[in-house]
Parts: structure tokens; sequence; C-alpha cells
């Protein structure tokens, strides 16, 4: 029984600690695309048309 | 003229007259289920890239059990449990398929460039579309992957074993195949095959789920497709670099997943053509064939006559069938919490098998409204879903190893 308890306590642990680390990767993706284009909408002023930044091909 | 023993020259026969009826039935058994694997595959009902390499593996490798020895009988395919140093250098110069297996099989690296691949193939500009839904979603979408761990404990399974089945929840191979490598060495045959298996059965019958739980006016909900952002390639490059780093720095354990799915990502982002050709071409189909073989050379009639196999057959389809529930419970909520604007189907794509589930769930939304566009959500759910399979293999695999 104390096994079974232990799995599920387990479980939960995982649960919690997969729930934390998903919520960071996605607060990072929302995080980094807010930084992205705020940099580029304060430097599309000063940049000649045709200039896309960011664009690699 | 020598005497000449009939049975001596048709050893496959021979060893067949000499073992015990068990597995005398079994390789029977097996060969017949490989060649069903073979033509349920060229027929489309089975995943066929899987299905035709393993089912031709299967039939043969029960077919052509040989003496070894006067007292020993196996096939000169491959020896999975060789792991002496000097029985290696001795299997690896006989056995046709051991450099495979060892070398890219037995340490995960055919996961890995699985994952390349599939990295390859994934544009991760979906899942920046509303990542926190997409990410919530997945993580419902993996309730098969916990509750099957208690599940499978109760069931008189250890927790490394319990994990390795559980992951079947996940629904996505390579990561079933890593975890059990790392936790269930001795029960990794059994278990990647319940998996492929499972994985390639179960997309059929998610359908019917969907169509189950979901009633057909809110199967075809319309997402508003005109205000999706598009992303730069620069941006999904430093997306893919970030989380991969930030991955790798968490859970190191999974790092070669990781890099290996990320790295696929920024490959496809790059533009260099001939490195995308290479891995989702050659590296992607090449993977995916030598792993087929290697699965179905491993289903020899002596390990698969394991009696923990009819317990991971139970437990594989409960794991993908609550992982499906969980997946269209995330959907639900989603759709109370944004209006009822959100189409609950998606929930399904949370489970985790680029692309399939979410060409799953696109297609019940079709059937229902065919206006309804939700795969570039449904995708962002999907690419959410390995990453979080992912992690609480990871995860897993740190606490119990």
């Amino acid at each position: 029984m104390d096994y079974f308890l232990g799995s599920v306590k387990l479980m939960l642990i995982v649960y919690a600690l997969a729930a934390f680390i998903s919520m960071l990767v996605a607060w990072a993706i929302k995080l980094i695309f807010a930084g992205i284009r705020r940099r580029n909408t304060a430097e599309a002023p000063s940049k000649p048309a045709g200039s896309a930044p960011g664009k690699v091909s | 003229m020598p005497e000449i023993d009939i049975l001596y020259i048709f050893q496959g026969i021979a060893t067949m007259v000499a073992s015990d009826p068990t597995i005398v039935a079994g390789r029977i058994v097996l060969i017949f289920l490989g060649i069903a694997f073979v033509y349920l595959g060229a027929k489309g009902t089975l995943e066929p890239l899987i299905m035709i390499p393993m089912g031709v593996g299967m039939s043969s490798v029960n077919a052509a059990v040989l003496y070894l020895s006067p007292t020993v009988m196996g096939t000169i395919f491959l020896d999975p449990m060789a792991a002496e140093p000097a029985q290696l250098m001795d299997v690896l110069q006989i056995n046709f398929l051991q450099p495979i297996y060892t070398f890219t099989f037995s340490n995960g690296l055919i996961a890995c460039l699985v994952f390349m691949g599939i990295g390859v193939i994934t544009d991760i500009g979906y899942m920046m579309i509303s990542p926190m839904r997409s990410m919530f979603i997945a993580l419902c979408a993996e309730l098969g992957t916990l509750l099957t761990f208690p599940i499978a404990v109760a069931m008189g399974l250890t927790y490394k074993e319990a994990a390795a089945i559980a992951m079947v929840g996940g629904a996505d191979g390579p990561m079933v195949l890593y975890t059990s490598l790392m936790l269930a060495r001795d029960l990794f045959v059994p278990i990647t095959i319940v998996a492929y298996l499972y994985l390639s059965l179960t997309y059929a019958g998610y359908p019917y789920l969907i169509r189950l739980l979901i009633p057909k006016h809110l199967r075809g909900i319309a997402m508003d497709s005109k205000h999706i952002p598009s992303f730069t390639k620069a941006e999904k490059m430093t997306f893919a670099v970030v989380i991969c780093t930030l991955l790798c720095l968490l859970l190191p354990v999974a790092a070669p997943l990781f890099m290996s799915f990320f790295l696929g990502i920024v490959i496809r982002e790059s533009g260099v053509t001939p490195f995308v050709e290479f891995i989702s071409g050659p590296v992607l189909y090449g993977s995916t064939f030598f792993l087929g073989l290697i699965l179905g050379v491993l289903c020899e009639a002596a390990t698969i006559l394991n009696p923990k196999v009819i317990l991971l057959l139970v437990l594989g389809i409960t794991a993908l069938l609550i992982s499906g529930i969980g997946g269209i419970i995330g959907g639900y909520i989603v759709y109370w919490t944004s209006g009822k604007k959100y189409n609950p189907v998606i929930g399904i794509a949370g489970v985790s098998c680029v692309p399939t589930t979410a060409k799953v769930a696109q297609k019940e939304a079709r059937d229902a409204n065919k206006f309804a566009v939700i795969l570039p959500w449904a995708m962002g759910a999907n690419i959410c879903g390995v990453i979080t399979s992912a992690i609480i293999a990871a995860v897993y695999v740190t606490l119990l190893r």
C-alpha cells in the first residue's frame, strides 16, 4: 500500500514539475516575442524601407 | 557420401521440433503477425513506414532460428542481451544487424535522429500563436502519462517499469524508446513494440473519441484565422535556441532529445537547404526504416513471451485513452475560458505525435463545418505536446534512474 501511495505522490510531483517547466517555457516564448516585437517597433522608424530587421533569408 | 539429416539442413524447422511448445506456438503466431503487419501497413490501416519493415523483421527472425552450437538455439540477426565487451565483439562480427542495434538503438541515437527529423518538419511558428493555451492543452493531454503510472504500480510493476510504460500516454515513439532504455532496459523491447503498435492503431480510434465526447456544433467552431501573427525566421530561431538552452539547463538527462528536436527546428529556419533535405530525407526515413526493422527483429518469441506483455498491452491502451480524454477536457476548459470561441477538438492535438493528431483534429472540425480551419492551433498544441512529453520523460528519468 505504501508503495502505491508513494507512486501517487510521485505522480503529483512529476505533474507539478512538468507543469512548472512547461509554463516557464510558454512564458519565455511570450517574453522573447514581446521583446523582439518591441525592439523591432522601436527600430522601424529609423531604418530605411526594405531592410526588414531579423530576416535571415 | 556423407549421411544427410534433413532436419540439420532445414534448421528453422528443426529448432521448432526441438523447442518448448509455448515457444513454437509463439514463433508461429509472430510469423503470421509479421505478415499481417506488412499487409495492414501496405493497405494503410497501420503506419506503413514502421509496420512494413517491422513485419518483415518479425516474421523473418521467428522463422530463422538455428543451432548456434549443438545445444544453443538463436539467430544471426542480433543479440539484444549481449553486454560484456568480449561477447559484444563476438556478436558484432557475426550478427548482421548487431552494429546498427549496438551503435544506434541501444544508446538511444536512433530516437534522437527521428526527433531531429521531426524538428526539421515542424514549424515552431504554430506554437508561438498562443503558447499559454497550447501548453495548457498539452499538459492536460499528458493525463494518461501521469495516471497510468500509479495504475501500473498497483498492477505490480516497479516504479521504473511503470514510468516507462506510462510514457506511451505521450504518444511519442522515440520518447517511449528513450525512457524505457533509461529506466526499464529488460522491458524496453515489449514496451517499445506496444507503443508503436498502439500509436498506429489509436490514431484510427481518436476520431471516434472526439465524436463521442464533443457534439457536432462544437466540433465545427471556426477559429479566427485572419489575425494569426507571422514570425520571421530569426524570431523562430531565437525561440528555438533559447528554449533548447533553458530545457537542457533544467533537465540535462533529456538534453540529447531536446537538442535533437530544436536543432532540427533551427536547421529548418536557417534555410540551409542541403541540411534540411538531408535530415528530412535520408536521416528521418533511414532512422524510421531501421527503427521499424530492429523492432521487428527484436520480436523473437523468447523475448515477447514475457508474462508482463499482456499487462503492458492493457496499460498502453489505458494511457493513450486517458491522454485523449485529458486533451479533450483541456480543449473544453479553453473553450469555456475563451468565451466559447475556441474549438475544443484542438484538445486532442495535445497528444503529441506530430502532425498526426493535429491532422485528425482538423479533419474532424472540417467534417462538422467545411469552413472550420483549426490546423494552426492544433499544430501549436501538438508541438507543445512534444515538449511536455520530453519534460515529463526527463522528470521521470531524473527522479527514478
